[in-house]
C-alpha cells in the first residue's frame, strides 16, 4: 500500500512541481545569482562583480527616491484600503437593506485590470475636464486646471488613491467573511448587557477581527509591492521620477538601461521585503483557515 | 456563501439606524461608481463634447462612433485573439496541474509535504519582478521572445500556487471513506482523482476558472516584457499602445477600455459568488 502511495505521489506531483520549480523557483534563485553580475541583457557573457550592485543601491539617488515612495505606498496600503474596507464591511453587515447590491458595487473594481483602473482615474485627474477639477471649479467658481498626474507633488498620491479604490473591495470581502465568524450569542449578550452599537464594534467586533485584519494588511502590502501596471499606465513613474517605486525602478534599470545585474539586485530587495510579509501572513494563515474552512 | 446568506436576525439588529446607514452607503456607492461613470460616459460622447467640458453630464443623444472605431480596428481584433490564445490554455493547464498537486497534498500526505505545500503556496505572493530577469534570459536564449509561449508558460507556473491551494482545500473536504471504498473496489489513485474527487469539486474548478481567467486576461507585465511587435500584443498592452494613436480621441479610449474589460465584467456579473469565494478562501490574491 505504502509503495503504491509513493508511486502515485511521484506521478501526480512530478509535472506541477517541475513546472513550478523551473519557472518560479529557479528564476527566483537565479535573480539572486545575477544580482552579483553585470549582465547587460544582450551578451551571453557577464562578469561576477561581487556586492557592487548592492553597494550601488546606497549611492543611487533614484533608488532612494523609489524606496521612499514604496514606503509611502506601503503606509497608505496599510491604512487606506484597510480602514475603508472595514468601514464598508461593518456598514454592509449591519441591518441595512440592499447589502448584497452594495457589496457588489464596492467589489466590482477588483475584476478590472490595473490598466483600465488607471484609465478610469486619468479621467478623474484630467486637468481640463476631469471630474476632480470640474468639482473644484463648481465649488470655488474659479477656473482650475491643476494637472494632478503631471506635477511631482501630487503624482504619486494620485496613483495611490486610484490603487486604493480598487483595493478597498478586496479588503471589504475579507472583513465580511471575518464578520460571519463572530458568534451571534456574543453580540446578543453585549446587547443585553446594554453595550451600544459603537461600543460593541470597538470592544468586541474589531478585536475579534484581528486575524482578518492581519490578512488584509499583509495582502495590501504585497499588492502595493506589485503595483506596477497602474503606475505604468498613469504616470510611468514620472514626472521626473517623482512617482517611481522599486518595481518601476527595477523595470527602468533592467529594460530601459539594460543594467540587468543591477535590476536583479533591486528585485532581490523587493523579494526580501515581500518575504517578510509572506512570513507574517503564513503565521496567521492557520487562523484564517479556521475562519473560512 | 451559504453561511453568509443565513446571517440570522440577531446580527441584523447590529445597527440601530438602518435608514441612516442606507443613505451613507448609497452616497458612498455613488462616489465609488463615479470614476467608472466617466469612462462609460466618454465612450458615448464625441471628442468635441468632452473637450468642451461636457463629459460629466448625462448625454442628450448617444454617439456610437467610438465603439464603431474600436470594433472596426483590426488591431483590436488581433489583441483579443492573442489574449484568448494566452488566457484559455493558461487557465486550463494551471487548474489541471493544481488539481494533481492538490490531490496529493490533501489525500496522500507524506513527511515534509506540509512544508512543500507552504513553499508552493507562497509563490502566490512573489513579486513578479523577482523572477523577471532570469525568465527573460531563458526565453531569449531559446528564441521565444515576441511569441505568446513565454506568457502562457509563466501564467501556468504562477497559477500553480493558487490552484494547488484551492484544490487541496476542496479535496480535503472529500470524505476519505469515499476514496478508501473506491480503492477497495480496485480503483487506483488516478481513478479516484478523476472519477470521485474531481466531480465532487466542480465548484472549486469554477472558482479557479473565474479567478485565473480574470487575472490572466487583465495581465500587463508579462506581455510587456515578452512581446515586441504589434502582432503579438495582448489587449491590455494594446490599450496602452493605442492611447498614442488616439491621443486626444478620449471617447475612443473610453470605449476601448470598456470593450477590453467586457469579458471579465461579464464573468464577474454572472459568477460573482465564485469570485468572492475564491478570494476569501485564504486564497487571496489581487
Amino acid at each position: 500500500m505504502e509503495r503504491e502511495n509513493r508511486f502515485w505521489r511521484a506521478i501526480l506531483l512530478a509535472l506541477p512541481l517541475a513546472v513550478f520549480a523551473a519557472f518560479v523557483i529557479w528564476p527566483l534563485a537565479s535573480s539572486f545569482y545575477y544580482s552579483f553580475t553585470d549582465w547587460n541583457g544582450f551578451d551571453p557573457d557577464y562578469d561576477y562583480v561581487g556586492f557592487d550592485n548592492f553597494a550601488k543601491i546606497y549611492t543611487d539617488k533614484l533608488f532612494l527616491n523609489a524606496a521612499v515612495n514604496t514606503a509611502l505606498w506601503i503606509a497608505a496600503a496599510i491604512a487606506v484600503p484597510t480602514a475603508c474596507g472595514l468601514a464598508l464591511a461593518l456598514l454592509i453587515d449591519s441591518r441595512i437593506p440592499g447589502g448584497p447590491v452594495f457589496k457588489s458595487i464596492f467589489y466590482l473594481p477588483i475584476c478590472l485590470s490595473a490598466v483600465v483602473v488607471g484609465q478610469i482615474w486619468i479621467w478623474i485627474y484630467q486637468p481640463d475636464w476631469g471630474l476632480l477639477n470640474t468639482v473644484v471649479e463648481a465649488v470655488s467658481g474659479e477656473r482650475f486646471n491643476y494637472a494632478w498626474l503631471a506635477k511631482p507633488d501630487s503624482a504619486l498620491w494620485s496613483v495611490i488613491l486610484a490603487w486604493s479604490w480598487q483595493q478597498t473591495g478586496l479588503s471589504m470581502v475579507i472583513f465580511l467573511a471575518g464578520l460571519t465568524t463572530i458568534p451571534e450569542e456574543l453580540l446578543e449578550v453585549c446587547e443585553i448587557e446594554g453595550a451600544r452599537a459603537l461600543q460593541r464594534i470597538r470592544l468586541v467586533v474589531i478585536p475579534l477581527l484581528a486575524p482578518a485584519t492581519v490578512v488584509v494588511i499583509a495582502l495590501n502590502i504585497i499588492n502595493s509591492l506589485k503595483g506596477f501596471d497602474i503606475l505604468y499606465t498613469m504616470t510611468g513613474g514620472g514626472p521626473f521620477n517623482s512617482s517611481d517605486t522599486l518595481a518601476m525602478h527595477m523595470y527602468n534599470e533592467s529594460f530601459k538601461k539594460y543594467l540587468m545585474g543591477y535590476g536583479s539586485a533591486i528585485s532581490v530587495v523587493l523579494f526580501l521585503i515581500a518575504l517578510t510579509i509572506i512570513r507574517l501572513y503564513f503565521r496567521q494563515l492557520r487562523k484564517v483557515d479556521e475562519l473560512h474552512g | 456563501m451559504a453561511d453568509m446568506a443565513a446571517v440570522p436576525e440577531a446580527r441584523r439588529r447590529f445597527s440601530p439606524w438602518p435608514a441612516v446607514g442606507f443613505i451613507v452607503l448609497a452616497v458612498l456607492a455613488v462616489l465609488f461608481l463615479a470614476p467608472t461613470a466617466g469612462v462609460l460616459l466618454s465612450s458615448i460622447k464625441t471628442t468635441r463634447d468632452i473637450a468642451l467640458g461636457a463629459l460629466w453630464t448625462v448625454p442628450s443623444e448617444l454617439y456610437w462612433g467610438n465603439f464603431a472605431e474600436v470594433l472596426g480596428n483590426p488591431a483590436v481584433h488581433r489583441y483579443f485573439a492573442n489574449t484568448l490564445l494566452v488566457t484559455a490554455p493558461a487557465t486550463a493547464v494551471s487548474i489541471a496541474l493544481g488539481s494533481l498537486a492538490g490531490y496529493v497534498f490533501a489525500k496522500l500526505p507524506f513527511r515534509g509535504s506540509n512544508l512543500l505545500f507552504l513553499v508552493v503556496v507562497s509563490g502566490m505572493f512573489f513579486p513578479p519582478q523577482a523572477i523577471l530577469i532570469p525568465l527573460f534570459r531563458l526565453f531569449n536564449a531559446v528564441d521565444l521572445i515576441d511569441t505568446l509561449y513565454p506568457i502562457v508558460i509563466i501564467h501556468i507556473a504562477m497559477g500553480i500556487p493558487i490552484c494547488t491551494l484551492l484544490m487541496r482545500n476542496f479535496f480535503a473536504a472529500v470524505p476519505t471513506a469515499l476514496r478508501e471504498a473506491a480503492i477497495l473496489e480496485g480503483a487506483n489513485e488516478w481513478q479516484v482523482l478523476t472519477r470521485v474527487a474531481l466531480p465532487l469539486s466542480l465548484p472549486a474548478l469554477a472558482v479557479l476558472a473565474v479567478l485565473q481567467f480574470t487575472w490572466i486576461w487583465n495581465d500587463f507585465l508579462w506581455p510587456l516584457i515578452f512581446t515586441q511587435s504589434d502582432e503579438k500584443r495582448t489587449i491590455m498592452l494594446g490599450i496602452v499602445n493605442l492611447k498614442g494613436q488616439y491621443s486626444v480621441a478620449w471617447g475612443v479610449q473610453g470605449s476601448l477600455s470598456l470593450i477590453a474589460s467586457l469579458p471579465t465584467l461579464v464573468v464577474f456579473l454572472f459568477f460573482q459568488r465564485y469570485f468572492i469565494k475564491g478570494m476569501t478562501m485564504g486564497a487571496v490574491k489581487g
